[in-house]
């Protein structure tokens, strides 16, 4: 068997980065609210941070639609997914839960770039003030509707996986709450990453916030990761054979313990506490930290995908 | 901030109420329009101690419900030789759709291009509806879904609902069976082959312990070698 071309795969790496990418979208968006409200607050268009992580959000999610309509069978029949639901179908809420979270998306953005929106359109298009004045009225609302949707995007991508009952390792439940801790990391990386593109601090304030939130998030994904595994060899049977099939010797073995145990947990693990314990927090530190975390996160999404096709019930 | 935190608490829940209204309204209206439940439910049986492994189903199916080259609805599954000559047999198993009461594909599928056809418990798709997100093909712990290279869409065993069963006749695997290894017929029926057979034999159905209750089952033949 080989390991990217075997019988029982449907699904392949698009489906993969489209996860990603969701991910990543869910995670920048979380990130973005938390600095402006615990660390911003009114200045978060200022911040190079907030900037990056609102242009990551919706190029990330649309790529990922993008990907996702491409690889239908019918693309040009993609309207039927949204003209049709099915409230038993993951894929069918999920789908909702994508349109709704990028409606809020949108007007969280508009409201946190107010200042600089209304002072581009004050001679031009003067209509649009009112209608950025009329969103900041729904601010409160606005975030904490997207805060939820966010966290409902990063746990739908999970969810998808997990409602396929013919492959014991995938149908496991905390495999969606694995890929939300997972895609929120992403978005942290994201948005570390894009900031210091856009010319933000690397000793930053912001950094600091995210550093701080994204070791605990770390600790919760290896724990995660322990747990999912740790599931599906106690269930025995199949299960436990998909779990020795995916992190044992072979090609997703090595990708499961360098890339991911290694490179995008213990990577980034460490070098957050080594820039927290020093206050060394070079440019370069924290790009490279961002990129590690991310190749990390890319490369999980792919594993289970694929490892997860490879045992049958 | 306090008068905002209020607010937003206040339009959420009035969100969520609303959400629970419309959806048991949904619920109300659905049970009021229930009718009594339908009669038939369609099951087949596949006699491995009868089948001799001729794959005149297999050409059957495919004449009649147009399924291209390269694609197949069912599938015969050999096994062996087992057993010294002239003691030697093969062993044949069927892999089809097996409709099941609960089945995957259609919990999953985000158009409701799967559906289980009320009036038959017959699993089916509708082509025009499917856009080919392969859900329901990762979904279907048995592995007979496929795309259909000429209509794109997901396509499977229907029992032959749009062909030989709107004729009136059996489906073709049961018509075409020279050993008559397959039995297809209605289980709400009492006085049916299928539950006379059903009845009067001990039978299998395949991936119980998943929970998709299939309407597949198989009179087993003696087996070639023991697994574990």
């Amino acid at each position: 068997m080989s390991a990217l071309h075997f019988d029982t795969l449907v699904w392949h790496w698009p489906i993969a980065i489209y996860l990603f990418l969701a991910g990543v979208s869910a995670g920048a968006m979380f990130f973005a609210v938390l600095l402006k409200h615990f660390v911003l607050k009114h200045n978060a268009y200022q911040s190079g941070f907030v900037q990056a992580a609102c242009i990551v959000a919706p190029v990330a999610v649309m790529a990922g639609l993008g990907i996702l309509v491409l690889d239908l069978t019918k693309p040009f029949d993609f309207w039927k997914i949204l003209v049709f639901y099915n409230p038993t179908s993951v894929m069918s809420m999920g789908v909702l839960i994508l349109l709704i979270y990028q409606v809020f998306m949108f007007m969280w953005i508009g409201i946190t770039f107010r200042k600089p929106v209304d002072a581009w359109c004050e001679k031009r298009f003067p209509i649009v003030l009112k209608l950025t004045a009329l969103l900041a009225r729904f601010e409160a609302s606005t975030t904490g509707l997207l805060v939820i949707f966010s966290l409902a995007l990063g746990a739908y991508t999970g969810f998808l996986l997990s409602a396929l009952p013919g492959y014991p390792m995938l149908k496991n439940p905390v495999l969606p709450l694995l890929f939300l801790a997972s895609g929120l990391s992403s978005g942290a990386a994201s948005a570390l990453l894009g900031g210091v593109l856009l010319k933000g601090s690397p000793n930053g304030k912001e950094v600091h916030f995210i550093h701080k939130v994204e070791i605990p998030l770390i600790l919760v994904e290896i724990v995660l990761i322990f747990t999912f595994f740790m599931g599906l060899v106690l269930t025995g049977g199949q299960s436990k054979i998909a779990a020795f099939n995916a992190i044992g010797y072979g090609f997703w073995g090595w990708v499961f313990w360098i890339g991911i145990v290694g490179l995008g947990l213990s990577g980034p693990l460490a070098m957050n506490l080594f820039m927290t314990a020093t206050s060394k927090r070079k440019w370069a530190y924290v790009a490279g930290t961002a990129c590690i975390s991310l190749i990390g996160v890319l490369l999980l999404r792919n594993f289970i995908l694929y490892t997860g096709q490879m045992t049958i019930a | 901030m306090e008068n905002s935190k209020r607010r937003f608490l206040k339009g959420t829940c009035a969100l969520l109420a609303g959400a629970s209204g419309a959806s048991l309204l949904a619920t109300v209206n659905a049970s009021g329009s229930v009718k009594a439940e339908p009669d038939v439910k369609y099951a087949l049986i596949h006699d491995e101690t009868k089948c001799i492994g001729c794959r005149a189903c297999e050409v059957a199916c495919r004449e009649v419900n147009n399924v291209p080259e390269g694609v197949t609805r069912l599938e015969i599954k050999q096994a062996g030789p087992f057993g010294e000559y002239p003691n030697q047999f093969y062993h044949f198993s069927r892999k089809s759709c097996q409709h099941c009461e609960d089945a995957p594909c259609v919990n999953v599928c985000p158009t409701g291009a799967a559906f289980i056809d009320k009036q038959t418990g017959i699993v089916s798709v509708d082509a025009w509806k499917c856009v080919g997100c392969q859900y329901c093909i990762a979904a279907c712990p048995y592995q007979v879904r496929f795309i259909n290279p000429v209509t794109r869409a997901a396509d499977k065993c229907d029992f032959c609902r749009e062909t030989n069963l709107a004729q009136g006749k059996q489906p073709a695997c049961v018509a075409i069976c020279p050993t008559k290894a397959l039995v297809f017929g209605n289980l709400k029926d009492p006085t049916s082959e299928v539950v006379q057979v059903l009845r009067s034999n001990p039978t299998q159905r395949a991936k119980v312990d998943l929970g998709t209750r299939p309407k597949l089952f198989r009179i087993v033949a003696k087996s070639g070698e023991v697994t574990l």
